[in-house]
């Protein structure tokens, strides 16, 4: 008893709004999960908008070491996989006089179609 | 040589390249025990300032004129106790390979191993202090906290991104405080004036010694050879008179220093050295209001034992 279960170590994560995905906030200490709860939002949540949040204890996270993150390091290769690689689909376009579905008029549509 | 220091050299030089290359650290890469060193003693210092910087500043919570100033000041001393969760938690991971945790932090502190910074050892004798803390300590702590918000250690970088956000609400809170009072009755006009003449000296010391020729030592050198900063005290301390004194001027405040002049050839700001004995001073723990906030940390670290016992407990 004392120290080592008043001072737990919990990973704060939260979501701004109910569409959005977890990101991580931050870390804190709490003797648990519902005190962890109350910390996160005095701490983390005092203006940001927030619409839900998880706590977990670290010790129950499988990170990444030194070496392993540099496993992960992207290689500038893969232009094939991102739209980046079709890019010149727009010039091709307006020679047929059409304009580019791009990221953001394809996302534009989520305004739904005419009715 | 032994594989081990070889080994070590290795790494060392290994990582002396990262930072060269602007690479981030993480907690548990390995790094140089000179450099966990320097970011323990920045980082637990920062954290227990926080922390230490709140008692000034709730004095004022009870005495603030109206509900609404209330209010605010209360949201940010609130802001400073987050802020030192955060950046105790940095320093906690740090000191966590050499078997320490918050509570060690805290007995350091007491014992006055841990320093915390020399101007939460003033004193606050007027609101027109508590608007001068708000918008001038905080300016310079601005000032020093943005310097690092690219440190190479990744972890204080992310605190400090979470900070400095808030110390722009910060800001502005003092200074709608102080151009209240600027644009009040005589009294209160002379209020701000009197907080600014004893708090002068407050606001040099805040940057610490120009070179550790001045007061024997300091750790600026470290911090950026491997790039946790970016300026020197001086740096820092000439950046904040560029940004303040014409504001400090404007609002009609005169400061208590006839020497202080911008030199254009030099393009530096001379002004009057600040005895830094009483600097020295207060890094031992002995100015004006030191011992009284520790006490009032001790005393409420004690008293609030029986809550950390009880939920420590484990049922069943």
């Amino acid at each position: 008893m004392g120290n080592e279960s008043f001072y737990q170590e919990f990973e704060v994560f939260s979501r701004r709004t109910k569409t959005s995905p977890f990101q991580h906030q931050f870390s804190l200490l709490a003797p648990n999960e519902d005190i962890a709860i109350v910390m996160a939002q005095e701490n983390f949540m005092r203006r940001e908008p927030v619409a839900d949040i998880w706590v977990v204890k670290r010790d129950n996270i499988r990170g990444l070491n030194q070496e392993e993150r540099q496993m992960v390091e992207r290689l500038d290769n893969k232009d094939y996989r991102l739209t980046k690689g079709y890019g010149y689909l727009r010039k091709k376009w307006r020679q047929y006089e059409q304009g580019m579905f791009d990221e953001k008029e394809i996302l534009s549509w989520a305004g739904g179609q005419k009715k | 040589m032994t594989a081990d220091v070889l080994l070590e050299k290795d790494l060392q030089a290994q990582f002396e390249e990262r930072i060269a290359r602007g690479d981030k650290i993480e907690a548990d890469d390995w790094m140089p025990e000179e450099y966990r060193l320097a970011l323990i003693k920045l980082i637990s210092m920062h954290g227990i300032s926080e922390i230490m910087g709140a008692l000034p500043e709730k004095e004022w919570v009870p005495k603030a004129p109206t509900l609404y100033r209330k209010l605010g000041i209360m949201a940010k001393v609130q802001d400073e106790m987050g802020h030192g969760q955060l950046l105790l938690r940095v320093a906690e991971d740090l000191i966590k390979p050499l078997g320490k945790n918050r509570e060690d932090l805290m007995q350091d502190l007491f014992a006055g191993r841990l320093k915390f910074h020399n101007v939460f050892h003033m004193a606050t004798k007027s609101w027109g202090d508590a608007g001068l803390i708000g918008w001038l300590v905080d300016g310079a702590a601005i000032i020093t906290q943005t310097n690092m918000l690219n440190a190479s250690y990744a972890p204080y970088a992310r605190a400090l991104q979470r900070i400095c956000a808030e110390e722009v609400f910060h800001a502005q809170h003092g200074e709608a405080i102080i151009l209240a009072l600027a644009e009040g009755t005589p009294e209160q006009k002379e209020m701000v004036q009197d907080a600014l003449n004893r708090w002068w000296e407050a606001l040099l010391f805040f940057f610490g010694p120009p070179s550790s020729d001045t007061t024997g030592s300091t750790k600026q050198d470290i911090t950026i050879k491997y790039k946790i900063r970016i300026n020197t005290n001086e740096e820092l301390r000439q950046g904040f008179l560029s940004k303040y004194v014409p504001r400090i001027k404007s609002i009609g405040l005169t400061i208590p220093d006839p020497t202080l002049r911008f030199d254009e050839e030099t393009e530096k700001w001379i002004y009057q050295q600040p005895n830094w004995e009483n600097f020295k001073k207060i890094q031992r723990n002995e100015g004006p209001k030191s011992q009284e906030r520790l006490k009032l940390r001790r005393t409420s670290y004690d008293d609030n034992a029986w809550v950390r016992e009880a939920l420590s407990a484990r049922i069943g």
